[in-house]
């Protein structure tokens, strides 16, 4: 475990602690990393190499997989600077939107129960998605401008915002997630 | 140096391969068959029959010849309650389940064993014919479907080591394939593979550069297969299950690939009629060609290339319907039946020599997890994970001074515990005696490359490692599988015994044969008095008489003592014959007429 806290994601694939990075070249040292740790080349290798090359390969995919992924790897980065990224309350910068929604879904669920027509129940539903969609969307600019500056000037500051709007766009997640329940329900 | 083989351990039909300076091929037997379909039958002697030897039993004597046993490995008896009708075999057990064959009853793993032991031995017979210094076989890679979850490659890997093999690798049905596909093209692109065998459907979605092999994404349905095709034919004419029935639409299924019409019991089939029938069968196998399409993040138009593979995809309607959803055509240049073995003979050829040039990473079909509170599961290692993946969690006491945490292992993607399958209970003992809440017990999940999960867990304040105890939930314990592997050693034997005494009676047989037919010669008395001593035509008279005596009995070394004796007795009288005949070939005589 201790040397475990030494290494990180970006480091043990030779990258910046940065998030625009280029997808081809973090694919093609994954690939190289691969060929240098996998199990399959160390099939008559001692029991320690053995371990080894299963601990390596398995870091390996797991930081292959988070960095590959926009999102996953700035909450890396978070978590890697010492901030959580784990929601407790509506964010009250969404307070005004999840309280519509919310009246909107009661609504909804009252029409249903009154026998509304499920065509009808649709177009509400999609009608009430459709500003929390583009919440997300403005968030995903968001997300980009503040992976640039960080990029460039490595400021705990700007790290501070893209806190804010990963745990933003993870409450809007949900609120999705729960119209697409009521959706196919 | 031992051998190390690729086997395709299939619903239907197993194949064993080899790769000799670096080409992969199939291992086939005298007549030049490389399929052992997977059927093993036990007589009421106990003699086994593996292949089609086992095939041809299933119509003389169905309750004691197992086959499809794939579809039960991993599995409880509740699992597969449902279908036990299609079977002649006896199925009972409980959370494994056995199958009965006569009075004895056989895990889904140690029939599986009998299969790898006849493959191992047609492997073993090549490699001695081919002159080879040491011709023994005691590794493989053995494939799987990729949807197999943990339970059922466990069951798979179990099987292999009864049967005395170790298996250095289980690698999975559809990327076995495309590595057999890659050999020969050097080529880099997005590949989808639909794999629909005898019992099992799996989709993969690979991306293929460099060398490297990378599986972006995998979905299946361990229970979807020809066997339902050939259930719902059965089903559709309503004349029952038996033998004969499945033997004749199994028949029909085929000439439906080749023809328009066909005839099962008289009554005609058409194509469409055929086709309409098994669409629901079809159309099942595409949810999870777009659950895998979604999952690595494609569109269809992206997959470059599809490739076929399973007896089942020479079905014109599965390939139009493949066809349909990727917009483009299939290519099958490899035999379908044979394409999964070359794949797994590569895997161990790469294992082997340890030759980088060709890597394969390949990922866990499914989500593992832990139940949590409110019978919630929480997710440790998501579906689609490159293997090796790791994952961790950590765990607390609830009362002051526990000293053990029970933990239940699941795998699936439902969030509740009962929607998934669970794979194991642990119980994390040795805990430091402290206030509850205060011990911090990390437990890590391994799955390892071939798909299997490994668990250990060590308490972070006090560093003490912490023991784990592993109740499988629907598999054999490492003592049971020991037990199985001693249990074949005597199966083993007395087979090997049983193929002995068969040959030793073949051979007096041949004996008498030859002898008897001298005897009978015309030129015979003449002979006699000429050539042979006094007494040489009663003793040999008298020796045939006591070897078709002791033939019938089990005693193969009294009966190979007898017929030795009968070869030395005749050894003269072969000569003499032998001699005539030559002179009369050199006097111009017709041999023929002697």
């Amino acid at each position: 475990m201790e040397a475990r806290s030494e290494r990180n994601f970006f480091s043990f694939l030779g990258l910046p602690r940065k998030l625009n990075l280029d997808v081809a070249d973090l694919e093609q040292r994954y690939r190289a990393l691969s060929r240098q740790f996998h199990p399959d080349f160390f099939y008559n290798a001692s029991p320690a190499e053995r371990r080894a090359s299963l601990e390596n390969t398995s870091y390996l995919n797991d930081a292959y997989r988070t960095l590959k992924n926009p999102v996953a790897r700035i909450e890396y980065l978070l978590k890697l600077e010492g901030m959580t990224t784990t929601a407790t309350a509506a964010p009250p910068s969404l307070l005004e939107e999840v309280f519509a929604l919310n009246e909107e879904l009661d609504e909804i669920r009252e029409a249903r129960a009154n026998g509304a027509s499920a065509d009808d129940i649709r177009v509400r539903l999609e009608r009430a998605r459709k500003p929390i969609e583009e919440k997300r969307d403005a968030h995903e600019q968001d997300l980009k401008a503040l992976s640039a500056k960080w990029d460039a000037a490595g400021d705990r500051q700007v790290l501070e915002s893209l806190r804010e709007r990963i745990l933003e766009r993870n409450y809007i997640n949900n609120l999705l997630a729960g119209i697409e329940k009521e959706l196919t329900a | 140096m031992s051998k190390v083989v690729g086997i395709d351990l299939g619903t239907t039909n197993s194949l064993v391969a080899y790769v000799k300076d670096g080409v992969p091929f199939v291992i086939r037997d005298k007549g030049g068959d490389a399929l052992v379909p997977s059927i093993v039958s036990i007589d009421e002697k106990g003699t086994v029959y593996v292949g089609r030897e086992a095939q041809r039993r299933l119509l003389t004597d169905a309750s004691r010849t197992a086959y499809s046993v794939k579809r039960f490995m991993g599995k409880g008896l509740d699992d597969v309650r449902g279908e036990a009708k299609h079977f002649p075999f006896a199925i009972g057990g409980d959370a494994v389940v056995t199958i009965g064959l006569g009075d004895k009853a056989f895990t889904p793993p140690e029939i599986s064993a009998f299969v790898l032991r006849e493959l191992k031995r047609r492997a073993e017979a090549y490699f001695a014919e081919q002159g080879e210094f040491d011709n023994e076989v005691d590794r493989a890679v053995i494939t799987v479907p990729a949807y197999f979850n943990d339970a059922q490659r466990t069951a798979t890997r179990d099987a292999g080591r009864i049967a005395g093999l170790e298996v250095l690798r289980i690698i999975n049905e559809p990327t076995a394939a495309s590595l057999a596909y890659g050999l020969d093209k050097k080529h880099s692109g997005v590949i989808a593979v639909y794999d629909l065998g005898g019992g099992t459907f799996d989709i993969s979605i690979l991306r293929v550069e460099d060398g490297v092999f990378q599986v972006l994404s995998t979905n299946g349905d361990t229970h979807l297969g020809g066997d339902d095709i050939d259930n719902l034919l059965m089903e559709h004419l309503g004349t029952g299950y038996g033998q004969d029935v499945r033997k004749a639409v199994i028949q029909a299924k085929w000439d439906l690939s080749e023809r328009e019409e066909t005839t099962i019991g008289g009554r005609t089939i058409t194509r469409a009629e055929f086709e309409s029938l098994i669409m629901p069968i079809v159309e099942r196998t595409l949810g999870p060609c777009r659950q895998a399409l979604a999952d690595a993040g494609l569109q269809p138009s992206d997959i470059e290339e599809v490739v076929l593979v399973g007896g089942s995809t020479r079905i014109p309607l599965v390939r139009r319907k493949v066809e349909e959803l990727f917009g483009r055509a299939p290519h099958s240049d490899l035999n379908p039946d044979e394409v999964v073995a070359l794949g797994a003979a590569v895997q161990a050829d790469i294992l082997i020599t340890g030759n980088r040039e060709m890597l394969l990473l390949d990922v866990t079909p499914l989500s593992l997890g832990i139940e949590t509170m409110g019978g919630v599961v929480s997710k440790i290692i998501m579906r689609n994970s490159t293997i090796p993946a790791s994952g961790s969690e950590m765990f607390t006491t609830g009362v002051d001074n526990q000293t053990a945490v029970d933990i239940h292992v699941l795998q699936g993607e439902r969030e509740l515990v009962e929607d998934n399958r669970s794979l194991a209970r642990f119980k994390l003992r040795g805990i430091p005696p402290m206030p509850a809440g205060l011990p911090r017990v990390h437990v890590q999940f391994q799955i390892d490359a071939n798909g299997i999960l490994s668990v250990t867990a060590r308490e972070l304040r006090t560093e003490v490692e912490q023991s784990i105890e592993v109740k499988p939930s629907y598999g054999l314990t490492d003592e049971q599988v020991e037990q199985m592997l001693l249990d074949s050693f005597e199966h083993a034997e007395a087979d090997f015994a049983a193929r002995m005494l068969i040959e030793a009676r073949n051979e007096a047989e041949t004996v008498i044969n030859a002898t008897e037919k001298s005897l009978r010669d015309p030129d015979f008395a003449a002979i006699e008095k000429a050539e042979l001593g006094d007494g040489e035509r009663q003793k040999i008279e008298s020796v045939i008489a006591g070897l078709k005596m002791v033939m019938g009995s089990t005693d193969r070394e009294t009966i190979q003592k007898w017929t030795k004796a009968l070869n030395d007795a005749t050894q003269h009288l072969a000569e003499v014959m032998m001699n005539r005949s030559v002179h009369a070939a050199l006097s111009g005589k017709n041999v023929d007429s002697l």
